[in-house]
């Protein structure tokens, strides 16, 4: 294999940047993976597994499996808490890199944790004032975020742009009450429920949840937000977790309103029926949601068959948000010099090759590019690092 | 990225011919890029031609792409380094990756090429669901296909011309996002059509997939009626008129369309059962050639070296089919390389000198890298995935895997049955790829562990014996957990279930040896559910404080 001194750079640390990381090594490519937050793995990471008395092929334990090789494999230099601050490309590209913004939302006692055991460093001192206030509470081997992240100059012969994407904030549709009212919580909430506490319980008193509601589309397939996308990931993961509270509660009871059932898996079929037997659901879309007393909410929404509203009781409503164009998509075209599509994610060269670009040299994977499931993600990452390698001529 | 000791390791030469099956574009497209790797191809194709999906191209909305794919079979006919057979057909593939012997017939011709992978790339069949809705094809009862060939013609623009043209999607089955394309993509080209009305009657619009969503919004604009219901309508002598109760503005609505276009289901090609027999890899659901199986996506097969592409693993329109080509370019390289691997030698061994040859362990394989020789069975080191399977299954104990051979794996199990302060000692069986990892996750994240839990780590929770859990309780273990992944998510298919009938076998032998069956159980754990994890072990311990320490101490 003559690939000497060949060099990629892997622009973000979620799943598509990790496995195009790693099919990229394979091929003894120098990898140079760079990641704006202090953690690999994006937000899959932070999926539960749906996992009921069978595998539901959510995906997300194979996040956690290309996590693990990324890391064990030495071709591949990972760079947290870094941030492209301005690229070169002149036939080689000339990549300068800055310690990143990052800030997180929050820290508790001044500390984050990451999500996979296989981040190394675990835990990331954000606030070393409060740190310091409470030296017992900082887990061995923790890292202070000031000393991280890389600023230099790198040299490179191709980048992959594997930047993510961002999940809907739901605060932008008010009426749901999302953030006001402590029991209505997104499906990216609910995943990292799951995957922490093992129980789907209401946030506002820990107890079980009864009656719970899941709300699709939401911030996908609306014209009024000019999101003209179905995000082809929300009814999997709604109907798998809703099977998994099932699972996990016989006695929940569940409602799934929506516009149109998307497919989860490759034996949809019979998933949909089982779904059908365990669940209600609803075409319509509920547009309010009301605090009602012990923190349960009120929704109204049009009964189908006589066009009646109805106002209903439940303990816990679980938005579906969707997967809108990363935050960075803008600033990283403006460096990259690649076009964005009309919906703000990435443009690949067509509808066969989307991930190769119209910029030699720069090409995409996963969500960047689009909407994508896991799975997908992985895909396009493999079918990138192909149109890498093809590029470098390495064989 | 197993931690197994492998020392003994041999260099071997592999075949670096490549089979494809199948020559439609993904077979094509396969064709090309392998070549362009520089390995030979032998491309086979059942028709006289190859591309046998040229006609829906222009209905795909690749219309822009529709001259590359041209390019892409005159670029593979003119490649000497392709060779392509048609009206052939795989007779038998004996061996395994990087060895295999492929026997392909052609006319009254068998010929025989050695090849190191072997690539599946059937195309999808379609069938009209015309019967779903109570309707006959006729001139005014079109199949989508027809249709899109219709449009395709130059005939359409006057047959068409102010006509009202009915669709019916989404109402005879589930449907997918291609079905949905497919049928988008018609009501666009009828809006180009004067005076023609396109009216859709569907169940669950599938929009997931890239474009669909703003090609449903463009023709409702353009015109387009959407009727979105859950049940069919009322279809009255053969489409004359079509009816429905509209629930919202309390009336039957009712047209009548002078063409009425019938939804067409895809499904598997109906060679893949054959292909599946000859290559012994696995039929997932509906006929597709992959297991629902989350650790074989997108390209792999249950077997090494068989790779599969497109509609041969599930539903996909050209722009999947050509993700899934390129990722099958990547695993072909990385398999073939050079045509030198360098192998570990004790990943499965035989003992001669026990070995039957009962074939028990060909026939549990789920990796099919088991053949046998002259006196014994024999484990291409090339193809074991080293899960164990086998080595527990073998009635003689022929089998040991390197790592984690029974002696290691017993030594162990003794050495981790330890109390402090009588607390009970809990041994759990872990699956490396689940298990074990979830144990560390929670061992790290601080959550709840007892202190006398030891996990063992197994290479697949297939290899757990019989007799490593009675030797655990032998040994003084108060309580015992096999956990392994769910069904479904086994990376060799079904160690799983091998456990869990070991298991049930070792809980016949308890309540005959008197020792409470709630000191032993089996769970099926993911990787990320350390909490589960937790759980799971210290219910184990509550168990076993309610019991008492174990009586076999």
């Amino acid at each position: 294999m003559s690939t000497k001194n060949k060099k990629v750079m892997v622009v973000g640390g979620g799943i598509a940047g990790l496995t195009a990381a790693w099919e990229l090594s394979r091929f003894n490519i120098d990898v140079e993976l760079i990641e704006k937050t202090p953690f690999l793995g994006g937000y899959a990471i932070r999926y539960c597994c749906k996992a009921t008395d069978e595998c539901r092929q959510c995906g997300a334990c194979t996040v956690e499996a290309m996590l693990k090789n990324v890391v064990e494999e030495p071709k591949i230099k990972v760079h947290l808490a870094t941030e492209v601050e301005k690229i070169n490309n002149n036939g080689r590209i000339s990549v300068n890199l800055k310690k990143s913004s990052y800030q997180p939302n929050s820290a508790k006692e001044g500390i984050v944790r990451g999500y996979s055991k296989n981040n190394t460093p675990l835990h990331v001192m954000v606030d070393k004032k409060k740190c310091e206030e409470n030296p017992d509470a900082v887990p061995e081997g923790a890292v202070e975020l000031d000393t991280m992240g890389y600023s230099g100059k790198l040299d490179v012969d191709a980048v992959v742009l594997a930047s993510g994407f961002q999940p809907f904030d739901a605060e932008k549709k008010g009426t749901y009450g999302y953030k006001k009212f402590p029991n209505v919580i997104t499906g990216l909430d609910l995943e990292c429920l799951m995957r922490e506490q093992g129980a789907v319980v209401r946030p506002s008193d820990g107890k079980i949840a009864q009656k719970i509601a899941f709300i699709q589309c939401v911030g996908s397939r609306d014209e009024r937000l000019g999101n003209l996308w179905c995000s082809q990931v929300c009814c999997p993961y709604a109907l798998r977790m809703a099977e998994k509270s099932k699972h996990k509660n016989e006695d929940a009871e569940i409602t799934v309103f929506y516009m149109d059932i998307q497919n989860a898996s490759k034996d949809y079929a019979g998933f949909y029926e089982k779904c059908k037997t365990d669940f209600r659901f609803v075409r319509n879309i509920p547009v309010d949601i009301f605090p009602m007393e012990n923190d349960s909410l009120s929704m109204r929404y049009m009964n189908e068959e006589d066009g009646q509203c109805i106002n209903e009781e439940f303990d816990l409503v679980v938005l579906s948000v969707g997967i809108m164009p990363g935050p960075d998509n803008s600033n990283l075209s403006d460096l990259f010099d690649v076009g964005l599509n009309e919906d703000g994610f990435f443009a690949g060269m067509d509808k066969l090759n989307s991930t190769s670009t119209l910029k030699d040299g720069i090409f995409l994977a996963g969500t960047v590019a689009g909407p994508k499931s896991i799975a997908a993600s992985k895909a396009h990452a493999g079918q990138a690092a192909s149109e890498v390698i093809k590029h470098l001529g390495v064989s | 990225m197993t931690d197994m000791k492998h020392t003994d390791m041999e260099e071997i030469n592999i075949a670096t011919d490549v089979l494809v099956l199948g020559g439609g574009l993904t077979g094509i497209k396969a064709a090309s890029e392998i070549a362009d790797s520089g390995y030979k191809v032998v491309l086979v194709e059942k028709n006289a031609e190859l591309g046998s999906q040229k006609g829906p191209v222009s209905l795909f909305g690749l219309e822009k792409e529709s001259k590359g794919l041209q390019d892409l079979e005159n670029k593979i006919t003119a490649d000497s380094n392709v060779e392509i057979l048609t009206q052939a057909s795989l007779v038998s593939a004996e061996g395994v990756t990087g060895d295999f012997n492929a026997r392909l017939s052609k006319g009254e011709e068998i010929v025989e090429h050695k090849v190191g992978a072997i690539v599946v790339a059937t195309d999808f069949a379609t069938a009209v669901l015309n019967e779903n809705y109570g309707l006959t094809l006729a001139d005014n009862v079109l199949a989508q296909t027809q249709m899109a060939e219709l449009l395709a013609s130059g005939a359409a623009k006057q047959k068409l011309a102010n006509k009202t043209v009915a669709f019916l999607v989404g109402l005879g089955q589930d449907g997918n996002p291609l079905v949905m394309e497919r049928v988008l993509n018609s009501v666009l080209a009828l809006q180009e059509i004067e005076g023609c009305e396109a009216y859709i009657y569907a169940g669950d619009l599938k929009v997931a997939s890239n474009g669909l969503e703003r090609m449903y919004k463009e023709s409702r604009e353009k015109g387009a009626v959407y009727f979105k219901l859950t049940e069919k309508p009322n279809i009255v002598e053969n489409g004359k008129t079509i009816s429905f109760f509209d629930t919202v503005a309390r009336r039957d609505i009712e047209i009548s369309p002078d063409v009425i276009v019938v939804e067409e289901e895809l499904r598997a090609d109906d060679l893949n059962a054959e292909i599946a027999e000859i290559l012994r890899i696995n039929v997932g659901p509906s006929g597709f050639l992959q297991n629902d199986n989350v650790h074989f996506f997108p390209v792999r097969s249950n077997r090494d070296g068989i790779f599969v592409a497109g509609s041969t693993r599930e539903i996909s329109g050209l722009p999947s089919a050509w993700t899934d080509v390129e990722n099958i370019a990547v695993e072909v390289r990385d398999l073939l390389g050079d045509g030198k691997k360098t192998v570990a030698k004790n990943i499965g061994v035989v003992n001669e000198d026990k070995c039957v040859i009962c074939l028990t362990c060909y026939r549990c394989c789920p990796h099919g890298a088991i053949y046998w020789g002259d006196k014994k069975a024999v484990i291409s080191p090339m193809a074991c995935q080293g899960c164990g399977i086998c080595a527990s299954e073998c009635p003689m104990d022929a089998i040991q895997i390197g790592g984690f051979n029974d002696e290691e794996i017993t030594e162990k199990v003794k050495s981790s049955v330890v109390s402090s302060n009588g607390t009970p000692r809990i041994l759990a069986f872990c699956c490396q790829n689940s298990a074990f990892e979830a144990g560390e996750m929670a061992d790290m994240f601080k959550m709840q562990l007892p202190e006398g839990l030891r996990m063992i780590k197994v290479p697949c929770a297939g290899k757990i014996d019989v007799d490593y859990i009675l030797n655990a309780f032998v040994s003084g273990a108060d309580g015992v957990v096999v956990m392994a992944c769910h069904p479904g998510n086994c990376k060799s298919e079904n160690g799983n279930t091998f456990a869990q009938w070991r298991v049930n076998d070792v809980y016949r032998m308890m309540e005959e040896a008197g020792l409470e069956k709630d000191r032993l159980c089996f769970a099926g754990i993911a990787s990320n559910m350390g909490s589960d994890f937790s759980h799971i072990v210290v219910d184990m311990e509550q168990k076993i404080n309610e019991l008492g320490l174990s009586p076999l101490k």
